[in-house]
C-alpha cells in the first residue's frame, strides 16, 4: 500500500477529482445496498399476502431511481478517477522523455532501448492501473464489502453473517495464491515466447542463408519444436488458469449451503423471515466481487510500486552534463585547441586517451586516421561534449566548450555519425532535421553537396518519400550521404565526419570531399577515415594509436616522417605498383 | 507498406470482419473431437449451475414455507445440491482447460502455417517488407488472436450456453415470466451493438495512437545522439506531448464510452429485470399465491445470467483486435508473392558452368536493372562483377541463385536452363558466400553445420581447416562449442566471415558465388580471408562480385557493370590497359593521381 503514499503528490494534484470520485464511489456501493433489501421487504410481503399494490409501487421506484442514480454516478467516477490515471500516466511519460532528452550518451550506452520503452511502456501501464483500478478496487473492496456486511449484519441478522463469511477469506487468499503462481508460469509462458520471437526474428533476418543452403524445412521443424514449447508452457499457465472460476464457485457454492441451511433454521426458529433469506442470498452474491478486488488489489498494488519504483529509479539518474550557471549564450567560434593529458571511459581502466594536444585553426581541415579504438572517436566525442571527466582542455575560440551553453555548442557543430542514424519521416524531413522551416531549394543545396540529390530524384515520391520501417529502404551509402546532407544544411562552424564515408564508393568520396572544400572556406572541418583517400587532402594529419597521437603533420611531412602514416600510404601505392606490373 | 496495411485495417468492414471470423473458426476443425468433449463437460457444467438454484426453489417452497423438515429428503437434497456443486467445480475445471488447450493448439497451428508461408515466398516480398513487420505476423498477432480464443471465444460460448440453460430452467418455472423476461435480449443486444459499433473506433483509434507514441518514443531513444547533437530536444519534445495527447484524449473518449455503455449500464438493465420480476411476482400476488422459491430461483437466475455478459462485453475489445491481427496474418497467408518455382526436369549438376544469355530483368516492371546481360563462365573459372551500387551486379547473383523469378533471356547451368534444375539441387551445388556473414544463435559447430545433421564433427572440422577458420575457433574458451549470441555479435566481422566460409565449404559447392565478401572485413583479417578465398576457388566455377578490385585481380573474366549493361570485360590487365571505367575505379580506389 506504500506506493498511494509515494502517488500522494499526485493524489494531492488532483484533489477534487479523488475525493468526489472516492465519495461517488461510497455512495454507489450504498445505493447497491438497496435491490437486495428491497426483494426481501417484497417477497416477505408476498409470502404473508400482505402486499400492497401501494407498497409495491413505492419500492420499484425507489429501485428504479437507485438504479439511475447509480448509473450516473458509476459513470462519472470512472470519469474522475481513471480520467485522472490517464492524467498521471500522460504526464509520467512527459517527464521520462523530457528527462530522455536530457541524459548524455554515457548513460544509453548503459541501457538498452527495451529496457528504457519498457519503463515508458508497461511500467507506466502498471502505475496508471495503481491510480486507477488500483484506487477504484480499494475503496470499492471496503466499501461495497462494509456496506454489504453491514446491511447482513444490521438489517438481517449478526450470526448467519458471520457463519457465512467464514470461507470468504480463503477465496481471497486462494485467488492471491493462484495469481502468485499464474505470475511464475506466466514468467516462462513469456520466455517460451520471447523465444519464438527471437526465432522468427532471425529466420527472417537469416532468410538468404537459409534459402541459399536449401534448408527452409528443416527450419521450419525447428521453428515447430519451439512453438510446441509456447503452447506446454501456455498449457501450465492454464492449468492455473482454470482454477480461478471452479475455486470461486466452490466457495461460494459453500457460503450459500450455509446461508441456506443455517438460515432455514433460524426462519424456523422465528429470528428471521423468508424474505430476509432471499435478501441475503442476494448479498452474498454482491459480496462476490470485493472479495474478488480484494484479491487483485494486492497484485495491483505490487506490480505498481515495482513499477513506479523503477520509474523513479530512472528518472533519479542525473543529469551529468548540464550547463554551467554562467554559461555563455553565445555561438562559439575561432579556432579549436584540443589539450588533454587524459581521459578514461567510465568504468574503463585504460585510458581512451593520452596526452592527445593539438590544434585545428579556423577554416583548415583536420583528418585523423587510426585502427578501431586507436582514440579517433573519443576525440570527436569530446569534441561534442558528450564527457565532462576529463584532466585537460578544450578551448573554442579561446574559451572552454564546457563554458557555452550546450545548446549553443551544438548549434556550431555539424555531426555526422559512423552508424547513421535517421528518423522515419520524409527525406527532406532528415535532411532539414536541425531546420525544420529550411526551404526545398535549401534542402535540395545540401543534398546536391553530399551527391545524394539525383539519387532522392529518382524516388517515386522525391524529396517526400518516406525513410524507415514505413518508407523506402536504404543503401548505407544514400544513409551516409543523406546524413552528411543534414548536417551541411546547417552550415556549421564546425563539421564533424565521424568515418561518414565508408559506404561511399570512390568517386562518389572525391566528389563529396571537393564540395565540401568549396563550400565549407572559413569553417573548420574535422574527417576520421580508415581510408587515407578521404583525409589526405586535410591541412592537418593525426595518426592516432592506443589512445595517443603517434604523429601528427600534413600529408607531405607525415610522407618525409617516414613513419606510421607513411608506411600506411606506401604498402597501398606499393600494392598499386605490383598489381599494375611496375609500370606507372 | 505498413502505412498501408494500417489503412486497410480500418476499411475492414462487417463483412469483411465475418469472413476473416469465419476464416478462423475454420481452424477449429482438426480439434473437432476435443471441442466435443470441452464442449459436453460445459453442457454439464451448465446444468449443475441450473440445478442448484431450483433445489433450492425445491428446499423453499416444499419444506421451508410449510415448515416442515423430513430427515431423509432434506439430506437427500443438501447431499444432491453438494454433489452438484462438487462435481460442477471439477468438471468447470476440466472444461476450461481444455478449450484452452484447444486454443493454444489453433494458435500454434496458425503461427507454423504463417512460420513455412514466409519461408516460401520470394526475396521480392522481403524487400518491400520490413522485417519487424513480418516477425509482429507470425507472433505477436497470432497472440491476439489467442487472447481472443481463451478469453473472448470461450467465454461467448460459455456465456451463450449459461443464457440458454437459464432461460430453459425459467421456462420449466414459469413460461410467462420466462417470456417476458426474453424482453431483455433485445435491449442487451442493443447494448453490445452501440458498445462494439462505437468501442470499435475509439478503441482503434487508442490503439493507433499508443502505436504512434511508442514509435516516436523508441526512435527518440535510438536516435537522442542525433536528437541532441543538432540541439532538436524542444522540438522533439513538442512532438512528443502533441502526440501523448493525443493518446490521452483517445483514452478519455474510451473511458467515456466504456462508462456508458459497459457494466454501469449492464447494472442498470440488472436492475431493470428486478424491477420486472418484482412487479410480476408482486401484480400475480394480488390475485393468486406466488411460491416464495420461485422468486428466489428467478432472482439468482437473473444474477448469475448477468455476470458472464459483462465479462464478454469487457473483452470485446480483445475480439475487435484479435479480427484485425487476423485479418493481417491472413493477409500474409494469401501474400502472392511466391519463390520462383523450379520444374525440376534437369538431373544433376556436374560440371558448372554458368551461362547467361541475353538476361534482362527489372525489379519493379518499370526500371530495368540489368539490360541484356550475357556472359560465360567455364567450368572452374573465376568471373568477377565490378561496377558502383545499383550498377546489376547483386542482380546477377540474385538471377542465378534463384532468388527472383526472370521473365527475358535465359540463364543455363550445364547447358540447362536454371529453372528446370530442383530447388535441392541448386541450394547443394551452389555456395553463397554474403556480404554480411549472417550467424545464426548457437554454436560455432551449429552455425557451420546448420541444419545438416548428416555433416560428422570431423567434417566440420576440415571445412574449418580448409577455410582456415581453425585456428580462431580452436583458439576460443569452447572450441567450436562456443557459444554464439544474437548475430554473433561478439565476434569480429572477419572471424564472422570465416564460419560462413567453413558454413559453405561444409556442402562442398561445385559453384562459389561470393557477393563482397570481402567487404566488410578488417585489414588485419584479410590476408587470412585471401589466402582462403583462394583456397575455395580451386577446382570451382566462381561468381565474386567484388568491392575491392584488389581481391579479383587473378579473375579469368571481370565484367565491369554500369546502369546495368556490361560496359567493359577482360582480365585485370587488359582492362587496366583499356584505361577505361574499370581504369579510372583502380585509380580511384588506390587514391593516384594521374
Amino acid at each position: 500500500m506504500k506506493v498511494f503514499w509515494e502517488l500522494g503528490w499526485f493524489f494531492k494534484e488532483r484533489k477534487k477529482q479523488y475525493t468526489l470520485g472516492i465519495l461517488l464511489l461510497l455512495m454507489v456501493a450504498f445505493l447497491g445496498v438497496l435491490p437486495p433489501r428491497i426483494i426481501g421487504f417484497v417477497v416477505d410481503r408476498i409470502s404473508e399476502g400482505s402486499l400492497t399494490p401501494e407498497y409495491l409501487a413505492t419500492w420499484l421506484a425507489i429501485l428504479a431511481g437507485a438504479a439511475l442514480v447509480m448509473y450516473v454516478l458509476r459513470y462519472i467516477w470512472r470519469l474522475l478517477i481513471f480520467g485522472s490515471s490517464i492524467i498521471l500516466a500522460r504526464n509520467l511519460r512527459a517527464q521520462l522523455f523530457q528527462h530522455f532528452t536530457q541524459m548524455s550518451p554515457a548513460f544509453y550506452q548503459k541501457r538498452r532501448v527495451g529496457d528504457l520503452m519498457a519503463h515508458a511502456t508497461n511500467d507506466l501501464q502498471a502505475v496508471q492501473q495503481t491510480a486507477g483500478a488500483g484506487v477504484l478496487t480499494l475503496v470499492d473492496s471496503i466499501a461495497t464489502g462494509g456496506f454489504v456486511i453491514a446491511a447482513m449484519a444490521l438489517t438481517i441478522d449478526w450470526k448467519l453473517t458471520l457463519i457465512v463469511l467464514l470461507p470468504m477469506p480463503l477465496m481471497a487468499y486462494m485467488t492471491n495464491y493462484y495469481g502468485k503462481l499464474m505470475h511464475e508460469r506466466f514468467h516462462g509462458a513469456q520466455q517460451a515466447f520471447s523465444g519464438l520471437n527471437d526465432k522468427t526474428q532471425e529466420s527472417i533476418s537469416g532468410m538468404k542463408v537459409i534459402k541459399t543452403f536449401g534448408q527452409e524445412q528443416q527450419d521450419i521443424d525447428d521453428f515447430k519444436s519451439l512453438s510446441e514449447r509456447v503452447v506446454e508452457e501456455n498449457i501450465r499457465v492454464a492449468r492455473v488458469d482454470s482454477l480461478f472460476d471452479p475455486t470461486i464457485s466452490a466457495i461460494i457454492g459453500i457460503c450459500y449451503f450455509l446461508a441456506i441451511g443455517f438460515g432455514c433454521y433460524f426462519v424456523v426458529n422465528g429470528e428471521m423471515t423468508i424474505g430476509d433469506l432471499v435478501a441475503f442470498t442476494a448479498y452474498l452474491g454482491l459480496l462476490v466481487w470485493p472479495m474478488l478486488a480484494f484479491g487483485w488489489l494486492f497484485n495491483i498494488v505490487e506490480r505498481g510500486r515495482a513499477s513506479y519504483d523503477r520509474i523513479q529509479a530512472l528518472l533519479a539518474e542525473p543529469v551529468d552534463i548540464d550547463d554551467r550557471e554562467d554559461a555563455i549564450d553565445e555561438e562559439p567560434s575561432g579556432d579549436l585547441v584540443f589539450s588533454i593529458e587524459q581521459f578514461n571511459f567510465t568504468g574503463d581502466e585504460r585510458a581512451a586517451l593520452k596526452d592527445v594536444h593539438f590544434t585545428v585553426k579556423q577554416g583548415e581541415t583536420l583528418g585523423i586516421a587510426g585502427k578501431t579504438g586507436s582514440g579517433k572517436s573519443a576525440i570527436l566525442r569530446l569534441l561534442l561534449r558528450e564527457f565532462d571527466d576529463y584532466k585537460g582542455s578544450i578551448l573554442f575560440g579561446g574559451i572552454a566548450i564546457d563554458s557555452y551553453k550546450m545548446q549553443r555548442l551544438r548549434q556550431a557543430i555539424g555531426y555526422v555519425p559512423q552508424d547513421h542514424f535517421l528518423f522515419s519521416t520524409s527525406i527532406a524531413g532528415n535532411i532539414a532535421f536541425a531546420q525544420p522551416n529550411a526551404g526545398l531549394r535549401e534542402i535540395q543545396e545540401a543534398a546536391s553537396l553530399a551527391h545524394i540529390h539525383e539519387d532522392i530524384e529518382n524516388f517515386t515520391e522525391g524529396y517526400e518519400t518516406m525513410v524507415g520501417e514505413r518508407g523506402v529502404s536504404l543503401s548505407g551509402g544514400q544513409k551516409q550521404r543523406i546524413s552528411i546532407a543534414r548536417a551541411l544544411l546547417k552550415e556549421p562552424e564546425l563539421l564533424i565526419l565521424d568515418d561518414s564515408l565508408s559506404a561511399v564508393d570512390a568517386k562518389t568520396e572525391e566528389a563529396i570531399l571537393q564540395s565540401l572544400k568549396t563550400t565549407r572556406s572559413g569553417k573548420t572541418t574535422i574527417i576520421t577515415s580508415h581510408r587515407l583517400s578521404a583525409i589526405q587532402h586535410a591541412h592537418q594529419i593525426l595518426v592516432m594509436d592506443k589512445g595517443t597521437i603517434a604523429e601528427i603533420g600534413s600529408h607531405e611531412e607525415l610522407m618525409k616522417k617516414k613513419g606510421h602514416y607513411y608506411e600506411m600510404y606506401e604498402l597501398q601505392r606499393l600494392e598499386a605498383l605490383v598489381e599494375q606490373g611496375g609500370e606507372l | 507498406m505498413l502505412a498501408k496495411e494500417t489503412q486497410k485495417q480500418q476499411e475492414l468492414t462487417g463483412r469483411d470482419q465475418w469472413i476473416v471470423f469465419q476464416r478462423l473458426l475454420k481452424y477449429l476443425a482438426p480439434h473437432k473431437k476435443m471441442l466435443i468433449l470441452a464442449l459436453g463437460l460445459l453442457i454439464l457444467t451448465v446444468l449443475g449451475d441450473v440445478l442448484g438454484p431450483l433445489l433450492i426453489k425445491i428446499f423453499i417452497d416444499d419444506y421451508l414455507t410449510p415448515g416442515s423438515f423430513p430427515t431423509g429428503p432434506i439430506i437427500g437434497l443438501a447431499g444432491a445440491y453438494l454433489f452438484i456443486q462438487t462435481s460442477n467445480v471439477i468438471i468447470s475445471y476440466f472444461q476450461l482447460l481444455k478449450f484452452q488447450e484447444v486454443a493454444l493448439k489453433i494458435i500454434q497451428q496458425l503461427r507454423i502455417d504463417a512460420f513455412a508461408k514466409v519461408h516460401g515466398l520470394g526475396m521480392r516480398y522481403f524487400d518491400q517488407t520490413p522485417a519487424g513487420g513480418i516477425v509482429s505476423r507470425v507472433t505477436n498477432d497470432t497472440e491476439a488472436i489467442k487472447e481472443m480464443f481463451v478469453t473472448v471465444l470461450i467465454g461467448f460460448i460459455q456465456s451463450t450456453f449459461l443464457i440458454v440453460g437459464v432461460y430453459i430452467a425459467m421456462f420449466f418455472l414459469n413460461i410467462r415470466l420466462a417470456l417476458i423476461t426474453l424482453l431483455l435480449l433485445p435491449i442487451l443486444g442493443w447494448i453490445i451493438y452501440l458498445y462494439r459499433k462505437y468501442s470499435s473506433v475509439f478503441y482503434q483509434d487508442l490503439r493507433e495512437r499508443l502505436g504512434q507514441l511508442n514509435a516516436k518514443l523508441s526512435e527518440s531513444i535510438q536516435g537522442m545522439g542525433m536528437i541532441q547533437a543538432f540541439g532538436q530536444e524542444t522540438r522533439l519534445k513538442d512532438e512528443f506531448n502533441k502526440i501523448n495527447d493525443k493518446h490521452w484524449q483517445a483514452g478519455k473518449r474510451n473511458i467515456k464510452i466504456d462508462g456508458l455503455l459497459l457494466r454501469p449500464a449492464i447494472d442498470l438493465v440488472y436492475a431493470l429485470a428486478l424491477i420486472m420480476l418484482l412487479s410480476y411476482f408482486g401484480i400475480t400476488s394480488f390475485s393468486n399465491t406466488v411460491e416464495v422459491g420461485v422468486i428466489y430461483a428467478f432472482v439468482t437466475y437473473i444474477d448469475r445470467f448477468f455476470e458472464p455478459i459483462n465479462q464478454v462485453m469487457q473483452r470485446l475489445s480483445i475480439f475487435q483486435q484479435a479480427i484485425v491481427a487476423a485479418s493481417r496474418v491472413f493477409l500474409l497467408l494469401d501474400e502472392q508473392e511466391k519463390a520462383p518455382r523450379q520444374f525440376g526436369t534437369a538431373g544433376e549438376i556436374t560440371n558448372g558452368e554458368i551461362e547467361f544469355r541475353n538476361v534482362s530483368f527489372s525489379y519493379d516492371g518499370n526500371k530495368e536493372v540489368l539490360k541484356n546481360i550475357s556472359f560465360k563462365a567455364k567450368p572452374g573459372q573465376t568471373i568477377a562483377l565490378v561496377g558502383h551500387t545499383g550498377s546489376g551486379k547483386s542482380s546477377i547473383i540474385n538471377l542465378l541463385l534463384r532468388f527472383y523469378e526472370f521473365e527475358k533471356g535465359e540463364i543455363l547451368i550445364d547447358g540447362n536452363s536454371v529453372k528446370e534444375y530442383e530447388t535441392d539441387e541448386l541450394r547443394r551445388k551452389m555456395g553463397l558466400v554474403l556480404q554480411d556473414p549472417f550467424l545464426f544463435y548457437g554454436t560455432i559447430a551449429s552455425n557451420i553445420r546448420l541444419y545438416d545433421q548428416t555433416l560428422t564433427n570431423d567434417e566440420v572440422r576440415k571445412a574449418s581447416e580448409f577455410v582456415q577458420a581453425n585456428p580462431f575457433i580452436e583458439a576460443l574458451p569452447q572450441g567450436y562449442n562456443q557459444q554464439v549470441t544474437e548475430r554473433g555479435s561478439t565476434f569480429s566481422s572477419g572471424q564472422r566471415q570465416l564460419v560462413a566460409f567453413a558454413r559453405t565449404m561444409a556442402t562442398d559447392p561445385k559453384i562459389l558465388v561470393l557477393d563482397e565478401a570481402t567487404a566488410n572485413i578488417d585489414t588485419e583479417t584479410e590476408v587470412a580471408i585471401q589466402a582462403s578465398l583462394e583456397r575455395m576457388r580451386r577446382g570451382r566455377t566462381t561468381i565474386a562480385i567484388a568491392h575491392r578490385l584488389s581481391t579479383i585481380q587473378d579473375a579469368d573474366l571481370i565484367l565491369v557493370l554500369h546502369n546495368g549493361e556490361i560496359v567493359e570485360q577482360g582480365t585485370h590487365q587488359q582492362l587496366l590497359y583499356q584505361r577505361g571505367l574499370y581504369h579510372k575505379m583502380y585509380l580511384l580506389q588506390n587514391g593516384i593521381v594521374e
